[in-house]
């Protein structure tokens, strides 16, 4: 059975050209493929499979789904069956549902948030090849990212109605979808609420992350950088192309992760991230963030929430 | 208006950005770029020109007519008077009130 990675988010967006211009420019990505639907397509340099975004035209900002690979193709019919079994519903969408990708499960998380799984996508490889490649190709653009990280769901949370989705957004990726917890944040008393919650399926602290909020949303798609002065580096590509950074370079307590927020043209809220943080493993004891240090944890250095990081998403 | 509060706009920027860049408060900021919704306004008195895209899941058709708009979107045309018309309350950030500033600008 086997996730191994998110595999590309789909984001609405309110003007193409502005947010081609932003992904390929401040981010780095390029633009592989348009369709005639007017999606546009766009992978990180350091990717293989043939797009991690795809910009769908939109009179509102926001995410339309996320998907995640899978190992083999069987693991596809397996993990439709589990989602069956636990209640769920699930849809196969036949190949070329997508351009150059394979037949995808297609299921609504606890939250609402619409998830796919798929186990092929035309491999086109990285920008440097896989034979005796260069550590980075010449024509980088803006921050250079490397490559689709991870997602930050915002999850309805109203324990006052016992609604929880962070919580069973929990379960369902560790009971059904073989995800591992390595980190949250618990609220209320004796922490009986879980606020935050983050997981994953490899080596990384995350692949996937649930925060609550009132309503089900996306806070963040995040990429990857090599290091912390990679972080600085894309503030300054901010700064030039007049993008509106949401947190200055920082540190998370959460994940250990050193990181800068920004928003793309229609609002939807990016990261750069850097540093690996620590090895993820299935039998390391989870971390838990209490209420009292909920600033620490989300930005270790001022130990201070900001209103528009925690209050704002798309 | 309840505050009273004013401050200068040019009109070739929007009224959020020219609170932001004066460092005043009173409209809540979020991504300042039309899709997050929390700058949602009404323009009371005065006039705007429409400078981007703004989110239909935050501000319908109907309500445009009826002069709400988002506030990171709009550059003034004359002076302006607009409502700050409210945000979400969100958990993780209890406590933090509710505001319902006015704004006016020259």
């Amino acid at each position: 059975m086997g996730v191994m990675r998110i595999g590309h988010t789909n984001l609405r967006v309110m003007d193409m050209a502005a947010a081609v211009k932003h992904y390929e420019n401040v981010l780095g990505l390029k633009t592989t493929m348009q369709d005639k639907a007017g999606n546009v397509y766009l992978k990180c340099w350091d990717e293989w499979d043939k797009y991690s975004l795809i910009l769908t035209p939109s009179d509102q900002a926001g995410m339309n789904h996320v998907a995640y690979k899978v190992e083999k193709d069987a693991d596809l019919d397996a993990l439709q069956q589990r989602i069956e079994a636990s209640g769920g519903k699930a849809t196969m969408l036949p190949e070329g549902t997508l351009p150059s990708t394979g037949r995808m499960l297609q299921f609504n998380l606890p939250s609402g948030h619409e998830m796919r799984l798929f186990a092929h996508k035309e491999c086109v490889g990285t920008d440097v090849g896989s034979t005796n490649p260069d550590p980075w190709p010449d024509d980088i653009r803006g921050a250079g990212a490397h490559w689709l990280d991870h997602c930050l769901l915002m999850c309805e949370f109203d324990p006052g109605k016992g609604v929880n989705k962070v919580a069973e957004n929990t379960r369902f990726f560790i009971d059904v979808l073989d995800f591992f917890q390595t980190e949250q944040l618990t609220v209320g008393p004796d922490g009986a609420f879980q606020l935050a919650s983050f997981l994953s399926c490899s080596s990384k602290p995350h692949d996937i992350a649930f925060v609550g909020g009132p309503t089900p949303g996306i806070h963040h798609i995040s990429y990857f950088l090599d290091s912390w002065h990679d972080v600085l580096k894309a503030g300054d590509v901010m700064a030039k192309n007049r993008v509106r950074i949401d947190v200055a370079p920082t540190r998370h307590g959460i994940t250990r992760g050193e990181t800068i927020y920004f928003f793309d043209p229609s609002g939807n809220r990016n990261e750069t991230f850097a540093g690996l943080g620590y090895q993820a493993q299935r039998d390391r004891p989870v971390t838990t963030w209490t209420e009292d240090q909920a600033g620490r944890a989300i930005f270790y250095h001022t130990g201070v929430l900001s209103a528009s990081f925690t209050e704002v998403y798309t | 208006m309840q505050t009273g509060e004013s401050y200068p706009c040019a009109t070739n920027e929007s009224l959020l950005q020219g609170m932001l860049r004066l460092g005043r408060k009173g409209i809540p900021v979020g991504c300042v770029n039309g899709g997050c919704g929390v700058c949602k306004v009404r323009i009371a008195e005065g006039r705007v020109r429409v400078l981007g895209p703004i989110s239909r899941a935050h501000v319908t058709a109907e309500e445009e007519a009826l002069g709400y708009t988002l506030a990171c979107r709009v550059a003034p045309t004359v002076a302006v008077r607009l409502e700050v018309a409210g945000r979400l309350a969100k958990p993780i950030s209890k406590g933090f009130a509710a505001q319902a500033n006015h704004v006016l600008t020259k």
